[in-house]
Order: C-alpha cells, then structure tokens, then sequence
C-alpha cells in the first residue's frame, strides 16, 4: 500500500541575514490514512517547518530539496489552482494559538463557510446549515449560537474547536494540527486530543500531530517521529518508541517528563503548622464588579487556608476555576469584596495601596512566561537589582546581594550583562526567579512556572524549584495545572473549581485518595507515560 | 440603537469640550502680547481716544462679563463682529467655512484613495521596484513644502500647458452663482448652470491635487505597514493554506484587517488640515478660513480667533467621532 503522505529526504534551508540556515535534514517521514502521527521535539527544532513544508508556506528565501508526496501527488511541484487545490483539501494544517490564527473581523461560521465554499464542499444555501453540523462535530456547545461569534467572544478552547472545525471544513486527506494543547489545560488537552485523533479515518484520512508536549500525544498517537535539531534521529510504534526508545534523544524527552507516579522525595519533616502561618487566607470572596448594577461575577467564594514557613503549598484547578484571581489577592494585586488576607499579621484587605507595597517587599512573584515577564531593554542585572533600588539599598551593596540571587538560581556573574534576546527560555526563567528571591521574601508566588517552557528545561526548573523549597524559611505557593510536578514538588494541595475549594490536603493523600470528583477527573485527565496508560489507548483506538 | 446611544453621548460630551476650550482661548489670547486697540486707532490717537475705542469693542469690562456676554451672543448665534474689519463674525464664518471644507474634504478623500489602492499595492510587491516607486513618490509629495509644490503645479499645469485655471479664487470670473449651501460647486450645480459647475470644479483642480500629495504619504505608509503585518500574520497565512480563493482572501482576510488603524490617522490629518491650510489659500487667492485665522491671528482680532478656534474644536468632535464609528464598523472587537 502506497503511504497517503511521503516525504523522503527533506531538506530545507533558509538564507536569511547571518547566512544559512539548515531547518530540516534529509527528513523522512511517512503518514497512511487512518493513522495518527505524532511529530515531537524541542521548540527549533523543525516540526513547524515539516507542516509548513507539506502545506507549501515556507518563507521566500528558503530552499527546498527531497521529496513530498501525498496521495500519490507531487506536493513541491504544484502550481496555483492545483497548489490551492492542494492547500485544505490535500493537507488542512490547524495553526497553533487559534485565536490569533482566526480572522477577527469575521464571524467564525463565515469563515468555515469560507472554507466549505473554497473547497465545493457546500452550496452558498446550505452553507450555513453545514457549518452548524461541523460545529456540533467538533463538540461547540449551542452551535446555532456560535455562528454569528467573533473570534474574540469565544474562550481559547473554542477557539481551538472552531479552528479543528476550518481545517475540517476543507475535508482534506492529512490532517495536521500544530502544537494543538499549548494553553489548554489538562483535560481540556485531552478531550481536543481525542478529537483530532477521531479524524483518522482507514482509507480515508490521516492525522499528524506535531508537540513538544510527549506525555500529551502519547496517548492518541499509533506512531511517533521524534526530531532533533532538523534531524529524525527516531521513528516506530508508539510503545516501541516510548517503551525501548533507542536514540539518546528520545530518552532525554522521556526521561524529562514529570511522571506523576513519583513522589515528592525526602521529605525531611512535612511541614506542619509550628507557629504563626506566614500566610493566612480565611472566608476569601473576589466579585468581579459589572457595570450599571449588573451581577458582578463571582470568580472566588468562600476560600480560607493557612500557609506556613517552610512549606509549599500548590494550587491546582482548570483555567477559569480561579487559581489566577485567588494569587492576584494573594499578592495584593486585588482587592477582596469579603474575608480576610493575612500576610505576616497584617491583614491586606484593610491597608492603603502604598502600604501594600512595603509588604510586597516581603512577597513575590515568578511570572508564567519568562520572555514576557522581563523588560527587552535591561540587563540582567538591572533586572534583578530592581527590587533593591525600589528598598532604596545604595548601589555598592547591590551587587553581591544580585550575584547571591543568581547564583542561587544556578547562574554564573557572566549573565549580569546580558539582555532578554541573548537568555534561552531556561535561563530567563532563572533570572525571573533571581529576581523574585533578591529581596529574601517570605513567600513566593509560582504562576505556573514552566508551562513556556520545552519539557527539557522544564526538568531543570522544577529540580531548581525543588532545591529551593527545602530551606525551610521561606514559604512557597505554586499554581499549576500541571499534577506531575505538583506531587512532586508540593507539601499540600488545594484544588479549586468554580472559585471554591474542591478539595485540600497533604499531597500524598490527596493523590492516592482523592475525595472530590474534581480532583479524581483532573488526575485521570493527567498525562502519564505508564505503560497501562498507553495499553488504554491501544484499546480504545483499535476500530 | 447602541449606535445613537454612542453618538448622543458623544454629542453630549462636546458640550464641556467647547466650554473648556472657549474659556482657554478667551483667556489665553488676552494674555499673549499684542493690543489690537493700538492697532486699530490711528497713530495720532490720544490716551482718550484709545480708552474710548476700548469701550467701544467692551474690552474695558472685566474678563468675566466679557466671557458671558460673548457666550450668551452666540446662543443668539451672534459671533461678535471683527475688531478690525467690523464685518459680523458669523457672516464671515458662512462664507469662509465651506471654502475650506470643500477643499480640506476633497483633498482628504482623494488621498484616501490614493493611500489604500497605493498601500495595497506597495505591500503586494514589498521589496519590489512597484514598492519602492510608491514609496519614494509618497515620500517627495510629502516633503517638499505645500506653497512650493503649489507654484510647480501653477508654473507647469496653468502657465505651461494651460491645463489648470489660473490661481486666482474659487471660480472663474462671470459666473453668477446664487448662494445656497455656500460650497460653490454644490451652488453651482443647483444654479443648473453646468459652465459654471465645471469652472468651480477646475479651480478646484490645483489645490486640491497638492493638498492631497502631501498628506498621502503618511496614510499611505500606515495602509502598507498593516497590509503587510495582516499578510504575514497568523489569521492570513492560516486562510492561505487552507486554500481560499485570492478574491475572498484580499477583501475577507486583507483589506478589512489593514483598515482598521486607517479613520484614526485619517481624522487627525483632517483635523490638522483646517487650520493648516493656510498656505495653499495664500497660493491660490482662495478666501478659506485658514487666511482669515492667521490674519486675525496677527492683528490680535479677538473675536476671530475665539470663533476660529471653536470651529475647529466642533469639526475635531464629530471627525473623531465619524473614524470611532468607521473603526467600530471595521472592527468587530471595538465596541460603540
């Protein structure tokens, strides 16, 4: 049987102003109809330029050898009405950040219409009526409704949905989607997951998948490709690859997922509560105030808890349940409608803004995306010596308190001089972390730490993380999606869904014996590479 | 309904806007140096002749009751009359306003043409010889000063070839135009005399054209820049490689996203063009409002100045509000 998608020796090069580039090397890979591929690797290292390559949108000066086929037809040979032909109905590629790959002047149903029309799928009369049945597919609710929707009314999970639904509508043969789950939170991931999956049809339709994220696909995926730095230095079974993977570089992913199997390591003495907590949250509500009397909307209710020295405390829960509301308050980023915040005994709710302020000297934050949480024109010293002109501490003692925090983040003095462009992901996140322990605070504040960031530097932050919450003066709060590193990092665990505390508790019960349903579907929804975990998916996917 | 809901409340806020504003200017132009008594009584004027004629123009009452005097006139739609002409404000305003309007619109719209069409046009072939061509072209209309392109146009296109009319007013000597809207070219065509439509046109030919060269090239540069940002980004490249036809892809996913920014800058250079006009006027005789300004502005004419500056912060109101209205219609993610 003739594969639906070939690509045999690859290779792609892109001159650009500091010479060439050489993006993907004598790649080969092979795609049937009904089978799901996933293409993984390290952000860099080629995957989008493969979709990009089979869809023909390479940049101008790029250079292309090898062979692509699909279907029997010579992809990098076609011209205009066959490379539209092409574009869709051969391969429909679904961009990653849908949001911002949808048009935001259009209704989403006019552009699946726009698709249906491109691609004779539909007349202009029954357009409407097939864009609704591709909505349903795709599982949007109320799919009458969303129609008429702008880009900008929807949330990034239907967002997502609606941009499965264009590449659909095109009813291509290979259907690629690019970094698919990237923002999504756990089981949203997975329900996206399985409906890409779904669109594999034997004989019909084929599924490539590209990520960084392996312990996600892993589970719909029949094979998997792994490439490195342009090279495909793997490719087999799904349990073959994960089971006995025999390149080094597929080990290093595998071994750099969090598995959540693991627990939290020498545990000293679990912290408990000696003393006065650092941090003492009781009857917590935060109201959304609506304009003109509306109702307010009520993104936390009823929340108390108390956070001790020495002890690092997750908050879990799915996007919108809250997590990101109730750490602003923590912060005192926001102020509380009822109950009280008290930091170090005083309580936040009641003090002036520039009384905050002082206190935030003693409270800080690690920001989700490290790139963005930096200012492009500071170096990194300036970066991490900004808490301490903000203390007024006269600039001859700065820098050893700077080179202190830096080298507790594992950087080396070289690093003072450098700016954001010049810091890989892993590393900007260490000076944000520097910067956030430069003052010693009491309590540090992790939004979702390593969620930017390529599962390689991921392992490097979180063991950074782990070393740092064995002192056992400092408080940390870390808030996650992610349940694999929360085992192992945190003490205790608080889980929220719709603004209220599904569940608290020491880490390991909780895990083993969760009480709350919440908690029990964000665990079954969690990523694992056990063996069982994926012997599930083999059974399900089997038609 | 959301629509008249946003433009009364607009409407409503031009209210304190002008308030503010008139306060300001009264304020303002009685502080700056200048007298334009001294300027109006003759050189052999006494001590008393100059206090009379102060009384006279009521310079001599206190600022406030001067302020509510000149507020409660124009209630009556009364402007004041010119300290050193003596002709009625408002009279001056009717003749003058639609001169430069007609200018100043005209002008604006054919660069808006010029600026899209050209834009579109530079960003399909970026890096190409068509790119550059517009670019530069953009660039000189924009850079060479307004009066001097206009004596180019007058030297080659009147004097030359004989295309243009000469600079000499709004309309071809002979005419007799009844006053109706006080656009002559609208008067013209209502007069039913076509020779006389055809004349107010022509004379409209040279100013208008170098008007509009030197403000095309800011608008031009804004359309390029975001047809080129919208091409390259996400939500472009993602209906291209779905397959779209190139017909639905230039005016679906193209053009609406590259005019978004475009009423915002459009209304700010319409704005500056009231006022600055002026040159032109100069250029071609045209009796507009930006001559009467400045030369009111000279002789301290006060009541002229306050008028002026009124008229232009209404016309700056509701052209802000006409681009928030256009933008809102382009943009489905700004709410009115």
């Amino acid at each position: 049987m003739t594969p639906l998608l070939d690509i045999a020796d690859l290779s792609v090069a892109i001159d650009g102003a500091d010479g060439t580039v050489r993006a993907l090397e004598k790649v080969a890979l092979r795609v049937d109809a009904g089978e799901v591929v996933g293409l993984v690797g390290e952000s860099g290292g080629g995957k989008s330029m493969i979709a990009r390559t089979i869809v023909r949108l390479l940049p101008e000066r790029s250079r292309v050898t090898g062979s692509v086929t699909l279907d029997g037809r010579d992809v990098l040979g076609l011209r205009d009405d066959d490379l539209r032909d092409h574009r869709g109905g051969g391969a429909a590629l679904c961009f990653q950040a849908p949001r911002a790959s949808l048009n935001p002047t259009r209704t989403v149903g006019r552009q699946v219409v726009d698709r249906l029309l491109a691609h004779d799928q539909a007349t202009p009369e029954d357009a409407r009526q097939r864009t609704v049945g591709l909505f349903t597919e795709v599982g949007l609710r109320d799919p009458d409704r969303q129609f008429d929707r702008f880009p900008h009314e929807l949330s990034g999970g239907m967002c997502q949905r609606v941009m499965i639904a264009l590449a659909l509508a095109c009813r291509p043969r290979l259907f690629i989607a690019d970094e698919p789950t990237t923002g999504l939170d756990v089981t949203l991931t997975g329900e996206i997951l399985k409906l890409i999956a779904a669109q594999a049809v034997p004989g019909e339709r084929g599924v490539l998948i590209i990520s960084h994220d392996l312990a996600a696909i892993a589970r719909v995926c029949d094979r998997i490709a792994v490439l490195e730095s342009g090279r495909m230095v793997e490719t087999g079974p799904t349990v073959q690859v994960l089971g006995a993977p025999s390149h080094p570089y597929t080990r290093k992913l595998i071994a750099a997922v969090p598995d959540i199997a693991r627990v939290r390591e020498a545990m000293a003495s679990p912290a408990t509560a000696n003393g006065d907590p650092v941090l003492s949250v009781s009857n917590l509500d935060v109201v959304y105030r609506a304009r003109f009397g509306r109702h307010g909307l009520r993104a936390i209710s009823d929340v108390s808890f108390n956070l001790h020295a020495g002890e690092t405390l997750a908050i879990v829960g799915e996007s919108g349940s809250g997590k990101s509301t109730l750490s602003r308050a923590i912060m005192g980023l926001l102020r509380p409608t009822a109950g009280r915040i008290v930091f170090e005994g005083t309580d936040l709710a009641h003090l002036a803004r520039r009384d905050i302020r002082d206190l935030r000297k003693r409270m800080q934050m690690v920001f989700q995306d490290p790139i963005d949480a930096l200012n492009p024109r500071m170096s990194v010293e300036q970066i991490v010596s900004d808490p301490l002109r903000l203390v007024k501490m006269p600039a001859h003692e700065r820098r050893p308190r700077i080179e202190a925090a830096l080298s507790e983040v594992g950087l080396e003095p070289k690093f003072l001089g450098r700016h954001r462009h010049e810091l890989s992901g892993g590393q900007a996140q260490r000076v944000g972390i520097a910067r956030a322990l430069v003052l010693d605070p009491a309590m540090v504040v992790l939004d979702e730490p390593t969620s930017a960031l390529d599962v390689t530097i991921q392992a490097q932050i979180l063991d950074l993380i782990r070393q740092l919450t064995r002192r056992r003066d400092r408080a940390y709060i870390m808030v996650s999606h992610d349940l694999a590193t929360v085992r192992a990092l945190c003490d205790r665990v608080i889980v929220i869904a719709d603004g209220r505390i599904a569940e608290q508790g020491e880490t390991e019960s909780l895990f083993t014996r969760p009480s709350s349903p919440v908690t029990e579907a964000l665990l079954a929804a969690a990523p694992r590479l056990s063996p069982e975990a994926l012997s599930m998916k083999k059974d399900a996917h089997v038609p | 309904m959301r629509l008249v809901v946003f433009v009364s409340r607009r409407l409503a806020l031009l209210a304190p806007v002008l308030i503010g504003v008139s306060i300001a200017t009264f304020v303002l132009i009685r502080v700056l140096p200048g007298d334009p008594v001294l300027l109006i009584v003759p050189e052999t004027a006494t001590a008393q002749d100059i206090a009379d004629t102060r009384e006279r123009y009521g310079l001599d009452r206190p600022l406030v009751v001067q302020y509510l005097d000149y507020v409660a006139g124009i209630f009556r739609g009364d402007f004041g009359s010119s300290i050193t002409t003596n002709r009625p404000i408002a009279t001056d305003l009717a003749q003058r306003l639609p001169l430069t309007l007609e200018l100043v619109v005209l002008a604006l719209a054919i660069a808006l043409v010029l600026a899209i069409t050209g834009g579109l046009y530079a960003a399909r072939h970026v890096g190409r010889w068509p790119d550059h061509v517009t670019r530069i072209g953009a660039l000189i209309g924009n850079s060479l000063p307004e009066f001097w392109l206009g004596l180019v146009f007058i030297l080659v296109l009147f004097q030359g070839l004989g295309i243009a009319p000469p600079p000499t007013g709004r309309i071809g000597t002979g005419f007799d135009v009844v006053r109706v809207t006080g656009f002559i070219s609208i008067d013209a065509a209502l007069s039913g005399n076509p020779a006389a439509f055809l004349s107010a046109l022509h004379h409209l030919m040279l100013p208008v054209m170098t008007l509009a060269l030197v403000i095309t090239a800011p608008m031009l540069r804004s359309v390029r820049a975001s047809a080129i940002e919208t091409r390259d980004g996400d939500s472009f490249r993602c209906a291209e490689a779905h397959g779209l036809a190139d017909r639905v892809l230039s005016r679906a996913y193209l053009v609406r996203q590259t005019l978004i920014r475009l009423p915002t800058l459009a209304a700010i250079i319409f704005g500056n063009l009231l006022g600055g006009s002026v040159l032109i006027e100069f250029v071609f005789s045209w009796q507009g409002l930006g001559q009467w300004a400045l030369r009111g502005l000279l002789l301290r004419d006060y009541p002229v100045i306050q008028a002026f500056v009124l008229v232009t912060a209404t016309a700056y109101v509701l052209v802000f509000l006409l681009a928030d209205i256009l933008q809102a219609a382009l943009d489905p993610r700004v709410k009115v």
